[in-house]
């Protein structure tokens, strides 16, 4: 019974997610796609943090070399390409970065993470700044419209990753890693490699991401592509929604994108303000996120 | 080359790591008795620094008398946070089974909150004041008296928080409670209040240092991050808990970061700094303690 249910449900977000642009105008167009950036985004941390339970405070690490990576490649090359090829080097970095880095647990992997995202974007900046450029602009890109559905199809990508994963043995043994680590690997379970798989796929999508949203801003500046802020915000959203449902960064991402609409233009320091304070009394008083105080109750309700 | 053997770089070297001495001392002091590790700390430096600032610029206090309402007020914050949310954390067996993860993001939001408290009370552009800015003659380097008076508190500051530490009954349940939380409250220490004392204690230094650097630096609401990073390379390079071990790794960063800068640009400040700290846990994981450091 539950099953065609959620199908439907699902089904009808995408409809009405592919009819925005016909039917909101330029202003619904603008907040989908922001919207759809973000679930992406949220969608593809918990494939890493949510599941394995390494947080990832550096996720705009990814985002940021992909909207770099396509801002290079942008001019030169069909975009389509441009895109894959930022999805590629972000993966692709995570590889270098992550076999190193996880191995180093808790704590020490968070700040970590921050660290590396840190040291990117200062790298790139002096980059950059050696190479006497100060921002990069994309001319003649792809309507709004058409990068909208490019961003929908990374959203549905991203979730449906985080669904397959969720479902499938790999997700399993990625739990077993969060709750024991050595039970984990006394079990037989390859804990390396599926963490640095993991890692990986968590940042694949963010890549491509940020190179569909450097051609939507139309420039490229390393302080805003790699702005930890980024990262902040792909927790909290994972975070109030729920970081192990994949509703959770659906919900937390349509609640964040709707309070920052609000108040990001006009009072950007509230909204981080508000931002803040959401995450502690989520992570202090329903850990769970949104996602289970919602279903869990009806579903114990149905069976 | 000159310059670079002159007694003026090894200055600005030392009264950098006399800097970090005292915000490395404070994250040292918090993690080493709850095992959390503050992101905030660096926040808590922003916190004194601005504290500092205003009574200058307001009621023109000396920043030597203004630090002490930095200490009390970070303390009072420190309290509060301990009171309010970590002993939430410790209280829930559903929060304590992902304790670590828990704690971070609450110090991260605690952080973001700070910050953007800051900016938007204070705006977001950097300030600077000018006190004892007076040039002096050293030996053959020319300092300004700031950074001398920075100097030689961080240092009568080190001996106190040594005889504290040695000597007072407080400053022994801390060590013990940084040895072994278990065996320390079996030995009939309060654990709560200990953990209460070493936080506000912790948060105070912090402040203290930001109070201090207000002196000689531009002060901002984002400017504490770069401290928090600064003062966790110490910890794991000089070892938890150990007051000796952080002053000789608080000097080897200062030296590391100030002749790094003098060799090669001051945009690679930054650069430096994530590049050691990523080196650091990249090559020691469990730092130089071994895995001793992240048993709980």
């Amino acid at each position: 019974m539950r099953r065609p249910l959620a199908l439907a449900a699902w089904l009808g977000l995408i409809a009405a997610a592919v009819l925005v642009p016909p039917l909101l105008g330029d202003y619904g167009v603008a907040v989908a796609l922001s919207l759809a950036m973000w679930v992406a985004l949220a969608e593809s941390w918990i494939v890493l943090s949510g599941m394995t339970g390494y947080v990832s405070l550096g996720h705009a690490v990814f985002y940021g070399l992909g909207a770099y990576v396509g801002v290079l490649l942008w001019n030169t090359v069909p975009s389509g390409f441009a895109i894959i090829a930022a999805g590629i080097a972000s993966g692709g970095f995570a590889v270098i970065i992550g076999y190193p880095a996880l191995r180093v647990r808790g704590p020490y992997f968070v700040m970590l993470t921050f660290g590396v995202a840190e040291l990117v974007k200062y790298v790139v900046i002096d980059l950059e700044a050696g190479l006497g450029v100060f921002s990069r602009l994309i001319l003649g890109g792809p309507s709004v419209i058409v990068l909208y559905y490019v961003m929908l199809c990374l959203a549905a990508a991203a979730t449906a990753i985080t669904f397959l994963v969720g479902r499938s043995r790999f997700g399993y043994a990625l739990r077993a890693i969060r709750e024991n680590e050595a039970a984990a690997e006394t079990i037989g379970i390859a804990v390396g490699r599926f963490k640095l798989a993991a890692f990986a796929l968590s940042a694949v999508i963010p890549g491509m991401v940020g190179a569909v949203a450097v051609a939507r801003s139309t420039y490229f500046e390393p302080l805003s592509a790699f702005d930890p802020v980024v990262s902040f915000t792909m927790v909290t959203m994972a975070v109030i929604g729920g970081s192990d449902d994949l509703r959770g960064p659906l919900l937390g991402a349509a609640f964040l994108v709707g309070l920052s609409e609000l108040l990001w233009a006009n009072a950007p320091q509230i909204y981080m303000i508000i931002l803040g304070v959401l995450l502690a009394i989520f992570v202090l008083f329903a850990p769970e996120g949104i996602a289970g105080r919602l279903f869990v109750p009806a579903r114990r309700a149905v069976s | 080359m000159q310059i670079l053997l002159s007694g003026q770089l090894l200055f600005a070297a030392l009264v950098t790591g006399a800097v970090y001495v005292l915000v490395a001392f404070g994250l040292n002091l918090v993690y080493g008795t709850l095992r959390l590790l503050n992101v905030a700390h660096g926040e808590i430096v922003m916190v004194g620094a601005y504290t500092s600032f205003w009574l200058f610029t307001l009621a023109h206090i000396s920043p030597l008398i203004s630090l002490f309402a930095a200490i009390a007020l970070a303390a009072a914050l420190g309290a509060a946070i301990y009171l309010g949310l970590v002993r939430r954390l410790f209280a829930s067996p559903r929060l304590l089974q992902r304790l670590e993860a828990n704690s971070l993001l609450l110090f991260f939001a605690f952080s973001i909150v700070l910050q953007n408290v800051a900016a938007l009370l204070f705006q977001p552009t950097p300030r600077a004041y000018q006190y004892l800015d007076r040039v002096i003659q050293l030996g053959n380097a020319s300092v300004t008296e700031n950074r001398l008076v920075i100097l030689i508190v961080a240092v009568v500051l080190c001996i106190a928080i040594i005889l504290f530490l040695r000597l007072h009954i407080y400053g022994l349940a801390i060590k013990a409670l940084i040895q072994h939380r278990e065996a320390a409250s079996v030995v009939g220490i309060d654990v709560e209040k200990v953990q209460l004392l070493s936080f506000c204690l912790g948060f105070g230094l912090a402040a203290l240092a930001g109070s201090l650097l207000s002196m000689t630096e531009q002060i901002s609401p984002f400017m504490g991050f770069p401290y928090t990073i600064a003062a966790f390379v110490v910890v794991i390079l000089g070892g938890l808990g150990n007051l000796v071990g952080g002053m000789v790794a608080s000097l080897l960063l200062g030296v590391i970061e100030t002749y790094g800068v003098a060799f090669t640009s001051s945009s690679l400040r930054s650069v430096l700094i994530y590049g050691i700290f990523i080196l650091v846990l990249m090559i020691r994981p469990q730092g130089l303690l071994g895995s001793r450091m992240i048993v709980r």
